[in-house]
């Protein structure tokens, strides 16, 4: 069976277990603990191990979506999952003290899914509240890595429409990434 | 046939342009790229029939119709446009936040030169994505989708963006047209740094992207 | 529970007593954590270990344990067991509170009397927590 793998990054509180639901056609195994840190994220529950969903493609093919938890104290998950993945969602929630801070950070972290698959960015909450524009994630992200192109979209995690789009939108870019890099050398 | 914003110095009037009553956003998206070229405080009144008054204030990047871009006419009938000189400490243009601009320039750049290129595009360049626009609030295709990630990949013509996403040259025009007025294409004249190729079925068939988006229906 | 218990001088005291007389009631006891289901360290004995990420790992490892129980349709997990060749972590949650205890044994000690000293203990910082 061939399976692809795409991790759900980002702190706590950004909606990846909810993402997670919106995709997975099965019932979403989730490792959540009662959240004590409420000062941090405003919810009841925080993923402790990971998340797992999927969505079949065939009888023979499987997306595998792998939420991390955010808090660094669990970074030996990270290094874990992060292993058989081929890309990233990375969320963010706008309400954040310094989201933009926050999703440079997890690039650095797993820039190795970046090297060798793709990214993309999904700012949550950016209706709710005055944060960043997109235009402040892009600035930021062109500042730091100026040889990449990642796509930042808002998305609201709830909403499955939006997900599948930035699901799509990086599935489509790790391929013609996948596909520019082959090129390239044949033409050498 | 460019159209030149008038610019009336020290008059804050504002000053209708001439404008020929016209089917369709050509001409709405040639003013509205020689305002962003000039990048001058200036508001803009789009008179269109059966619809009420299209206003833009480029100060916010923001502009407010009451029209919702999901039932966009593609086929609009503009009856005047009036440009009013502005300044930054001077009030919106309508109550903020408003509308985000760039929702409106993606309709407008897709739905303008009947899909040929845009005026402001010279011959024979090749272009490359500086950042991907926000694509969750822009209604688009999935093939629009695949050809932004070629862009946001390498640096292509008009054809070739076409030829290797399979689609049509006029689709592929179009999308270029909408990410130049919305200001996030480079352009260069180089030549490709690749041999571009169209995809054959078998590498169409061998796209998970094809796939899962067969899977989710879309 | 918010704040954590890890946060309350208080309890994080009694739990390290507890820990203390744990370790004296068997000497292949060689490290010993409480800690909050959501990772943070409330108590544990001195050792080498990395007392916050070993808290991380353990409760991963014990919301693993209830996901698979929950999967498989068998309750709730009751305890977890890591042999390897140079000892083993026994790990069961302190009954009725968000709380975890994780205990290293050598090879000395057997399986049963390990979890049954484990057990005892853990009952005890729920009876403390009362």
């Amino acid at each position: 069976m061939a399976e692809h793998v795409i991790l759900f990054t980002g702190p706590m509180g950004a909606g990846k277990t909810t993402a997670i639901e919106s995709l997975s056609e099965i019932e979403v195994v989730r490792t959540e603990a009662n959240n004590s840190e409420r000062h941090i994220a405003d919810k009841p529950t925080t993923t402790v191990a990971l998340d797992y969903g999927e969505i079949l493609i065939g009888a023979e093919e499987k997306v595998r979506l792998y939420g991390i938890p955010g808090q660094k104290r669990f970074d030996f998950m990270w290094a874990i999952l992060k292993k058989r993945a081929k890309g990233m969602i990375l969320l963010v929630n706008s309400d954040a003290p310094d989201p933009i801070e926050e999703m440079l950070s997890f690039i650095e972290e797993f820039r190795e899914l970046y090297d060798r698959g793709g990214v993309v960015i999904g700012v949550s909450r950016a209706d709710v509240v005055a944060g960043p524009t997109l235009g402040d994630y892009s600035d930021a992200l062109e500042r730091t890595n100026p040889d990449m192109v990642i796509p930042v979209f808002t998305v609201d995690p709830r909403n499955r429409d939006q997900m599948e789009n930035v699901l799509l939108a990086l599935i489509a870019n790790i391929e013609m990434r996948a596909m520019f890099g082959m090129m390239t050398t044949e033409a050498v | 046939m460019a159209v030149e914003v008038n610019q009336v110095a020290g008059e804050p009037a504002s000053v209708s342009m001439g404008f020929p009553v016209t089917v369709g956003w050509t001409h709405a998206a040639m003013a509205v790229y020689s305002v962003l070229r000039l990048n001058t405080p200036v508001n803009l009144k789009m008179h269109i029939e059966m619809h009420s008054p299209l206003l833009i204030d480029f100060r916010h990047h923001a502009f407010s119709w009451s029209t919702p871009l999901e039932i966009f006419p593609v086929d609009a009938v503009h009856t005047g446009l009036e440009t009013e000189p502005t300044s930054d400490a001077a009030p919106p243009l309508f109550e903020l936040p408003g509308q985000d601009l760039d929702g409106l320039l993606w309709e407008m750049g897709i739905n303008s030169f009947g899909g040929a290129p845009a005026y402001w595009l010279p011959p024979d360049e090749r272009y490359r994505l500086t950042r991907w626009p926000n694509l969750t609030q822009h209604r688009h295709t999935m093939q629009q989708m695949q050809m932004m990630a070629v862009l946001g990949n390498t640096f292509v013509s008009t054809s070739e963006l076409a030829k290797l996403t399979g689609a049509d040259e006029s689709d592929a025009q179009r999308l270029i047209n909408a990410l130049s007025l919305m200001r996030i294409l480079t352009r260069t004249s180089a030549a490709p740094a690749a041999v571009v190729v169209a995809p054959t079925a078998a590498t169409k068939r061998q796209s998970l992207f094809g796939r899962l988006r067969k899977r989710l229906g879309r | 529970m918010s704040p954590g218990l890890h946060t309350k001088p208080a309890v994080v005291k009694a739990a390290s007593a507890l820990l203390t007389e744990m370790q004296g009631v068997s000497s292949s006891l060689t490290y010993a954590a409480l800690l909050t289901d959501d990772g943070f360290d409330v108590a544990r004995l001195p050792g080498e270990t990395d007392g916050a990420r070993f808290a991380g790992m353990a409760s991963s490892m014990q919301a693993l344990g209830d996901a698979v129980t929950h999967e498989l349709k068998i309750g709730n997990s009751e305890y977890i067991i890591i042999a390897s060749g140079k000892g083993y972590v026994v790990q069961l949650r302190v009954p009725g509170k968000e709380l975890v205890l994780s205990a290293l044994w050598d090879n000395d000690a057997t399986v049963g009397n390990a979890l049954a000293i484990s057990r005892s203990y853990a009952q005890k910082m729920a009876d403390l927590l009362k």
